[in-house]
Formats: structure tokens, sequence, C-alpha cells
């Protein structure tokens, strides 16, 4: 009688443990990770955002959407990118969950200019700061400053409201960018830019002067509002403040334009953050993008970009005459086409 | 003169099916939009030089070459800003009209007569090299 107990009550455990326990058990990779891929001698870093949902992963890459399964501590990740002659490609991430680990080997998916060699990546899980707290601690940035490579993973797609969607389906890059007739592309596009730019320091001001499109922008460290008849632009206002040894810029007085090369719009409420940070030895610059703007966009979206000093380097004159841009569209029957679509332009 | 990248059978087969992308385009002109290169298509122009355009935001060069029925075809090429170029020597005197030289680039989206420059090879042999910023 005991004994037949004892062998039910072992019985009742197995069954409850093999309940409890799933036969594979799947990693659980939800947070916020720094994922970082490395294509010959460069390293590309992104924010990688993880979350539940009912019918597995929901994952953001640098504020686009991503594709994220699990099978044990097996993982996949999926990410669009756009190369520097406006190919879409994806990056296909396949490794190994570790607790607050994750990595593997990556390889280039589908046609790019850009060829990348299959190489390795690997996440770890990202360590809020605090800087916000920190007392400033200013670093000079006055000197011409030429960008490395790439390190952005340039997300193609990005997570759109209705709104973002619906402007995006008729636009045409081609046709309806504002530098392909000459026309500020403005912030934040210029600051992801790979020309360079030169900063002057004054008492309570950076004056920075990009190449690109011979573009010049101040920003302001005295917290001082836009003059009451100032009207938005594409540079915007910029305010700088220092979280410890970070410059943080916030941009507002915006106009309405596109954010990047695929045309996603930014609108006059939108407020861009730049948080720019210097190598320990002084001559790496890097920045990190965000644009807050809840009317097109679900998720902010972010972009990277990093620079060394080169003092001796010269901006160049940026001359711009779009001639040829609308003699093609003459030659090609396309003009009526383009006034067709005078509400697609800024 | 036309060359292909490829073998010569797999681009006689991309002849064809350029031919019949042309007619599509022709008969559908409007919705045509030009400008957009193929990342798997690239080819190797020879010819003249008929037009310069060494300006931003995009140089622009046109180039005659022979086509396969004896005839002449101008091509539309694409390269880098000037301040890219410029900042390595690629000058507007560096391809003049007249000139002879070899391009080879990516295709344009539906048999349109565009390249997007990668290289340039001049009569002397030099190699002009347009990559884009990275």
């Amino acid at each position: 009688m005991i004994q037949l107990r004892r062998n039910s009550l072992l019985s009742a455990l197995w069954v409850s443990l093999l309940i409890a326990m799933p036969v594979v058990a799947t990693a659980d990779v939800e947070g916020r990770w720094i994922l970082s891929l490395q294509d010959k001698n460069r390293t590309l870093v992104g924010l990688l955002e993880i979350d539940k949902g009912e019918g597995g992963w929901i994952a953001h890459l640098e504020g686009g959407p991503a594709s994220v399964t699990t099978d044990g501590d097996n993982i996949v990740i999926v990410a669009d990118s756009r190369d520097v002659r406006g190919f879409v490609f994806d990056r296909r991430m396949t490794g190994i969950v570790d607790g607050d680990t994750m990595k593997g080997t990556y390889a280039q998916v589908g046609a790019a200019a850009q060829k990348e060699a299959p190489g390795p990546w690997s996440a770890k899980r990202e360590i809020a700061e605090s800087a916000a707290l920190a007392r400033p601690m200013p670093f000079d940035l006055t000197g011409t400053w030429t960008a490395t490579q790439e390190l952005d993973f340039r997300k193609y797609t990005m997570s759109l409201t209705d709104a973002g969607e619906a402007w995006l389906e008729g636009y045409l890059p081609y046709y309806d960018q504002p530098d392909v007739r000459c026309t500020s592309i403005g912030l934040p596009a210029l600051a992801t830019y790979s020309f360079p730019f030169e900063v002057i320091s004054t008492d309570n001001r950076l004056t920075m002067i990009y190449e690109y499109q011979s573009r010049v922008r101040r920003i302001w460290l005295d917290e001082r509002a836009p003059g009451e008849f100032v009207p938005p632009s594409r540079m915007g206002h910029s305010n700088g403040r220092w979280e410890g040894s970070t410059l943080v810029i916030e941009t507002t007085n915006l106009d309405k334009t596109v954010r990047d090369f695929r045309g996603e719009l930014i609108s006059e409420n939108a407020v861009i953050e730049e948080r720019y940070a210097l190598s320990d030895d002084g001559n790496t610059l890097t920045a990190v993008i965000t644009v807050q703007d809840p009317e097109y966009y679900s998720r902010p979206p972010v972009r990277r970009r990093q620079w060394v000093r080169n003092d001796a380097a010269d901006i160049f004159p940026y001359t711009c005459d779009p001639d040829s841009f609308y003699l093609k569209m003459y030659e090609d029957g396309e003009l009526d086409m383009y006034l067709d679509r005078t509400d697609k332009r800024f | 003169m036309m060359r292909p990248s490829k073998p010569y059978a797999a681009w006689v087969l991309k002849l064809t099916a350029l031919a019949i992308c042309l007619v599509a385009a022709h008969a559908n002109a409007h919705h045509s939009f030009t400008a957009e290169f193929v990342a798997d298509k690239t080819a190797t122009l020879s010819g003249t030089i008929s037009q310069v355009w060494f300006k931003n935001p995009h140089v622009r060069y046109l180039i005659v070459v022979a086509n396969a029925d004896g005839g002449e075809e101008t091509w539309d090429a694409r390269g880098s800003p000037v301040v890219w170029l410029a900042r390595k020597g690629w000058t507007k005197d560096t391809i003049k009209v007249g000139d002879q030289v070899e391009m080879y680039g990516y295709l344009g989206r539906d048999g349109i007569k565009m390249l997007s420059i990668m290289t340039i090879t001049l009569a002397d042999g030099t190699v002009l090299v347009d990559k884009a910023p990275e």
C-alpha cells in the first residue's frame, strides 16, 4: 500500500516535470542588444530590439523591422539594407544564443554593388547608461573630419505609421529626392553622408560646414530658442549640451521633408537627436542619430556615422547644376510626368 | 561596341531579354522610370564621348557606341558627385568630348540605355575607378 502510493507519487512528479519542461527550451532573447558584424576590415554596429509577439519574436534593427527566429539555442536574424549605389539586399545572421551574448556567422543575400564576404557577428545585451546625470566634460571638436568606412547597417525599411507608408507608395527617389535638383537634403541625411565637414568653435556655438551641398549649421550651446521670425528649415534649430563627454545635439524647427535615401517623410514636429562621442586618443568621432517623429514613424529610425580628425583635408566647393537632370527628362518625354508629381517634392 | 561581361551564350539571352524589355518600355513609356540600375547586370561600353557634364550632383557622360545592326546608339553614363571624383584628381578635363574610352558599370533597369559607372579605361590605358563613397 505504501509502496504503491510512493510509485504513484513518483509518476505524478515525472508527469509534472515533463509538462514544466518543453522538449527543447527556446532561448529567451527578449530585450535590447548591441549587434556588431564584421565585414572584412570594418565593423557594423546597430541596436537590435526583440519583443515577444503572439506568433514569435518581433524584432527591430535601428528602428526598422527585422526577422528573428529561434530554435532551442539557435537563432536566425535577417535584416535588409541599401548599399551606396542604391541596391537593396539582406544580411542573414545565423548563430547561437548563450545567456547575454549571441554570436555566429552572416552572409549577404541578394545582389549588391558593395560585396560583403561572409563573416562573424555577435550581440551583447545593451547596458543602460545614465549619462544624463554626468557632469559636463566637453571635448574640442575644432577641425576637419573625414568619414571612415560605413559602420551603419544602413537599414532600408523603417517602421512607419500608416501615414508614413501611404506617402512612400508613390515616391520615386530618382525624381523626388531634393538633392537631385540641387535643393538641400538637410538633416538628418546630411549628418550621415560620407563627405567631410569642418567645425569652428566659438564661445556659445559650434559652426559646422558640410562639404556636401556646401551647407552650414550652427549648434547653440546656450540653450537659446529660435528667433521669433526664423522660419523652419532643413537644417532646423540646433541646441547642444554635454552629457559627460557626449555632445548631445537636439534639432527642432525643421521643414517637412524627406529623411533619407528612400524618401520617408519627417514632419515639422520632428526632433532629431545626435550624440557625438570622441575616442580616447581624440582622433575618432562617432555619432548616433535618432529621429523622434511619431507622426510618420512607429519607432524612431537610427543612423550612425564615424569620422577621423584630418585637419589637412580641404572642404571642396560644391557647385551644383541640375541642367542634365531636367534635360534627360526632356529627352525622354518625362517632363509632364515630373510636373504632375509636384506634390511629391519639397 | 557593347561587350558582355558574362559568357557569350548568357549574353545572347540577355540581349533578347533586353530587346523585349525595350519594346515593353516603349509601349509603356510614361511608366518606365529611368536611372534605376540593376545590381546583377553589368556591361562594358567602348565608344566615343559625345557630351560631358562634370557637375554636381552627378557627373554625366554621353557615349556613342556601335550596335549590333551596324548603327550607333548613345548611352547615358552616370558617375559620382564631382566633389568625390575631384578629390582623387578626376577633373572636368580628364575625359573630353571625342575621347575614346571603355566604360564598365551597372546597366539601367528595363533595358534603358544607362550605365552606372564603376570604371573608365582611357585610350592610354589609365583606369579610373568610380567607387561610390561608403
